[in-house]
């Protein structure tokens, strides 16, 4: 049992990088385990801090849905609640809100009612939070 | 499946029945970093005379969707001019021969890709060797050349228009996950299409400190994958060469080599042409759209294809995450660096 998912993978990874690569046979295969040995650094980073950042993304969206209703109706999708907190449910919820996002923004940036500037500047301090929230950390 | 010792040897057969000499297989060693072709450096003896040469293998998956032919055709016509490429010398399309097709290039010796290991004084002196290089590629007459037999010769008015909605398709086509950040560029771009370019221009389609060989005292010695030449804009390639994702960590410098006010300089001074600075905003955010789109695709590769190649599971994702920090640099109201101008 292994209770502490990302520790574990940065242990491996570890390894990986540190004990094992120096004894593959060629360049090639020494500079793509050291790379899978980062990449493995990343998904612990994933494993430990993915659903909430996920779900902190799924807030943001609908209350923005929310916001701009006048500009975009997303239906149901804004009230849609979480079934569970697997990766494949928190991904799905995510990936429909930001496609709703994405139509949101659309029409928003064709829009001439008032608000519809303000309402876009929220929309990219989303992104910002985004992106800043999955920013990747794969140092060991 | 061929084993590398296989490969080698097969490799060897081929090259002895097209030179009609006999050839001996010395070394074979797989290139890391080839993510659009499987790379081989094969060291040869043939008629006991060495000779290296680069086989560049289909892979079953790959992160750039590339035609060989085209890319191959891209090298036979440079390698007429004053540009350096390695010589191409044989295109295979039998997928018998090694399983799948491939071609073969003579190999370039003693050279380096990374700028890292240059000093200052080598940074200046091979970084202004780039943009000289660029500003003269940008001068070929394509057709005089011989591309029109090979690839789509676009009217000057859509040389912008193709590129965006041929990226724009990759990206349709790929996504894994919504990118609402590159959705909102290509929205930007569409509404700011920019202004046709006066000449139409050969665009290497990845001119990038990397893709080239040098030699740290003598400077550059080949331009390497051509895989996404086509023929378009100008500035397409310098808008590319000074995307942020290629001087990470050293903003301002072109591929970390020269600052971007020299670069313009010397590109200006050997194309003869002026930087149109509306347009080259323009590229320069569709440079960054167009980087997404091919990492989007490798990760697509990576799902769904064969091979799980470790620099596909990278480049879709840290170089993802690292395009979008650059487009919302660029476009975001919240950013204190918006591209505004043309040396940022």
């Amino acid at each position: 049992m292994i209770p502490y998912t990302d520790d574990a993978l940065r242990m491996l990874s570890q390894r990986l990088m540190q004990q094992t690569v120096p004894e593959l046979p060629s360049a090639y295969s020494q500079s793509d385990a050291l790379l899978i040995g980062m990449l493995m650094n990343a998904i612990a980073d994933e494993v430990a801090h993915g659903i909430d950042r996920r779900c902190k993304d799924i807030e943001q969206l609908k209350l923005l849905l929310t916001k701009g209703a006048i500009y975009y109706e997303a239906g149901e999708i804004v009230d849609r609640e979480l079934l569970n907190l697997s990766l494949s449910e928190v991904n799905l919820l995510r990936d429909q809100l930001i496609r709703a996002l994405e139509a949101l923004h659309t029409c928003v940036e064709q829009s001439d009612l008032p608000g519809a500037d303000v309402l876009s500047v929220e929309i990219w301090q989303y992104y910002e939070d985004m992106v800043a929230r999955h920013r990747i950390t794969a140092a060991g | 499946m061929l084993t590398h010792a296989e490969l080698g040897l097969k490799i060897a057969e081929y090259l002895a029945g097209k030179w009609q000499q006999p050839v001996l297989l010395i070394h074979l060693e797989k290139i890391f970093g080839g993510a659009s072709r499987e790379t081989y450096r094969i060291e040869l003896k043939v008629s006991g005379e060495p000779r290296s040469v680069i086989v560049r293998r289909d892979p079953a998956t790959s992160l750039i969707d590339t035609e060989r032919e085209l890319e191959y055709r891209a090298y036979e016509a440079v390698c007429a001019t004053d540009i350096p490429v390695p010589e191409p010398l044989f295109l295979e399309n039998d997928p018998h021969v090694l399983e799948r097709p491939f071609s073969v290039m003579q190999a370039v010796n003693g050279c380096e890709t990374d700028a890292g290991i240059l000093n200052a004084e080598q940074k200046q002196q091979i970084g202004s060797q780039k943009y000289e290089l660029l500003g003269r590629l940008v001068n070929k007459d394509p057709i005089a050349l011989g591309f029109h037999r090979f690839m789509t010769v676009p009217e000057l008015n859509h040389c912008a228009e193709r590129e965006l909605d041929y990226w724009e398709h990759v990206i349709d086509t790929d996504e894994i996950h919504p990118q609402p950040i590159v959705r909102a560029a290509v929205r930007w771009l569409r509404r700011n299409m920019p202004t046709p370019p006066t000449k139409l221009a050969i665009v290497h389609g990845d001119f990038r400190t990397g893709n080239f060989l040098f030699k740290p005292a003598s400077g550059i010695k080949a331009v390497l994958d051509w895989e996404m030449c086509h023929l378009g804009d100008p500035l397409e390639d310098l808008a590319w060469s000074f995307d942020p994702l290629w001087n990470w960590g050293e903003p301002g410098y072109a591929g970390r080599l020269i600052t971007h006010d020299k670069a313009i300089a010397l590109w200006e001074k050997s194309s003869g042409l002026k930087v149109n600075l509306q347009a080259f905003r323009w590229w320069r955010i569709f440079a960054a759209v167009k980087g997404i789109a091919i990492w989007i695709s490798s990760s697509e590769d990576f799902k769904n294809g064969q091979s799980k190649d470790s620099i596909l599971a990278m480049a879709g994702w840290l170089m993802t995450d690292r395009q979008n920090q650059i487009l919302l640099d660029y476009l975001s109201p919240h950013s204190s660096h918006q591209l505004s101008g043309i040396t940022q």
